[in-house]
C-alpha cells in the first residue's frame, strides 16, 4: 500500500509543527513513518533529514522489540541527551513517529506535555 | 510503502537488498555510493553503516539518493541492506518495514546454495510479518560473485540458481560481481525503474484516472 499526502494536509501539519517550535523553543521537529520516510518537518536543520528519519525509525523499532523481549508493552520515554542537542522520540500513531530536537537547557517535562497535546491535533488531520 | 507528497512534489521509495550473510549486499551499496560520488556534481549523502567490529552488518546500511524528476515529481530512493546472518532475524525484519522494491543478492558459491534458499524462505516469512507478500513488491535477483575463478572455488551454474529460486516467479535476474562492479548499477537501475513505475501506476496515475 502506498501513501499519497495531500497538499493541504502537509500545510496544516507543518503549521502545527512550526507553532510548536516557536512556543516550545525546540530546534527541529520531524514526523516520519515507521518505514523511515520523512513526512512532515519544521525548523532548521544542518543534517540529512532522510538519514535522521531512517535511523530514528530503526531506533524506535529496536526499542520496541527490546520492550517485547522483556515483556513490556513499550517504554514510555525514548530520549537521548547530548551536550548541544537532545532528541526526543514519540509515537503519534501505530505507523507514525515524531522526533524533536531541542537544546539541553529546555525542560524535558514541559516539552513532553506539549508533544502530548500535539498528538491529538495531528491525528485529527492525518487520521489514526 | 512509497510516500507521495503532493505539496513538495516528492516520491519516496524504499529499496532493500536482501540475501544470506556474506553474499555481497553491503558491497553492492558501497559500489553504488562510490560511483555516485565520482560521477555526480551534486552532493551525495553519506553511506550510513551499522556494522559489528568484524564488518558484518549488524542492522543495516543506508543511503538516500535523488533520481531527478518524473511527471514533475522529485524521486527519492532510499537504499537499505539487511543483515544476512541468521542470528540477526529481529533487525532484518525491521528493515523490511515499508519496502517497495527488493534485490535478492544470492551467493553463487556452490556451497552457499542452501543458505540462499533459507534466506529466500526467510524473506517470504518476514514479508508476511508485515502483512506483505512477494506479489506486493517488485523483486529481482542478483547472482553475485560471478567473477570468482571457478578453478579455485566451485560456482553454481546460473541455470541451477534460476531453478532453485526463480523457477516460479520468473522475475528479472542479473549475474553480477559486487566487488568489480559488473551489473551492480544495472541491478539498481532496473529495480529503481520498475519500482517507480509500479508506484506511479498505483498512486498518481490511478488518482488521475479517478479524477482526483
Amino acid at each position: 500500500m502506498n501513501t499519497v499526502i495531500r497538499e493541504d494536509t502537509v500545510t496544516k501539519v507543518e503549521k502545527i509543527l512550526q507553532d510548536f517550535i516557536e512556543e516550545s523553543g525546540a530546534t527541529y521537529a520531524l514526523i516520519t513513518d515507521m518505514g523511515g520516510n520523512p513526512l512532515f518537518t519544521a525548523g532548521e536543520e544542518d543534517f540529512d533529514v532522510d538519514t535522521l528519519a531512517a535511523l530514528s525509525a530503526a531506533n524506535y523499532a529496536t526499542t520496541k522489540e527490546i520492550a517485547n523481549l522483556i515483556k513490556e508493552d513499550n517504554f514510555s520515554l525514548l530520549f537521548h541527551r547530548g551536550n548541544n542537542e537532545n532528541v526526543h522520540f514519540a509515537k503519534i500513531t501505530q505507523d507514525i513517529l515524531m522526533i524533536v530536537l531541542f537544546k539541553p537547557f529546555l525542560s524535558l517535562g514541559l516539552l513532553r506535555l506539549k508533544i502530548n497535546s500535539l498528538q491529538q491535533k495531528i491525528v485529527s488531520i492525518i487520521g489514526s | 510503502m512509497a510516500i507521495v507528497n503532493l505539496k513538495d512534489k516528492t516520491i519516496q521509495i524504499k529499496i532493500v537488498y536482501y540475501g544470506p550473510g556474506r553474499s555481497g549486499k553491503t558491497t553492492n551499496l558501497e559500489f553504488i555510493h562510490n560511483k555516485l560520488q565520482q560521477n555526480r556534481n551534486q552532493q551525495i549523502s553519506n553511506l550510513v553503516s551499522i556494522d559489528t567490529k568484524g564488518d558484518r552488518t549488524l542492522f543495516f546500511d543506508f543511503f538516500p539518493v535523488s533520481l531527478g524528476k518524473i511527471n514533475g515529481f522529485d524521486l527519492k530512493l532510499k537504499l537499505y541492506t539487511t543483515p544476512g546472518q541468521v542470528k540477526y532475524e529481529a533487525t532484518r525484519r525491521l528493515v523490511l518495514k515499508g519496502v517497495d522494491g527488493l534485490v535478492f543478492v544470492a551467493d553463487s558459491l556452490t556451497s552457499r546454495q542452501d543458505a540462499n534458499l533459507e534466506s529466500f524462505e526467510n524473506l517470504k516469512s518476514n514479508l508476511l510479518y508485515h502483512k506483505q507478500s512477494l506479489s506486493d513488491v517488485k523483486l529481482i535477483f542478483q547472482w553475485n560473485k560471478r567473477d570468482i575463478d571457478e578453478k579455485m572455488i566451485p560456482l553454481s551454474p546460473i541455470e541451477d540458481m534460476e531453478r532453485l529460486l526463480n523457477a516460479e516467479l520468473k522475475v528479472q535476474s542479473f549475474p553480477a560481481s559486487a566487488t568489480n562492479g559488473m551489473n551492480v548499477l544495472k541491478t539498481v537501475n532496473y529495480i529503481s525503474k520498475e519500482t517507480v513505475k509500479s508506484v506511479i501506476e498505483k498512486t498518481i496515475l490511478n488518482k488521475h484516472k479517478m479524477g482526483n
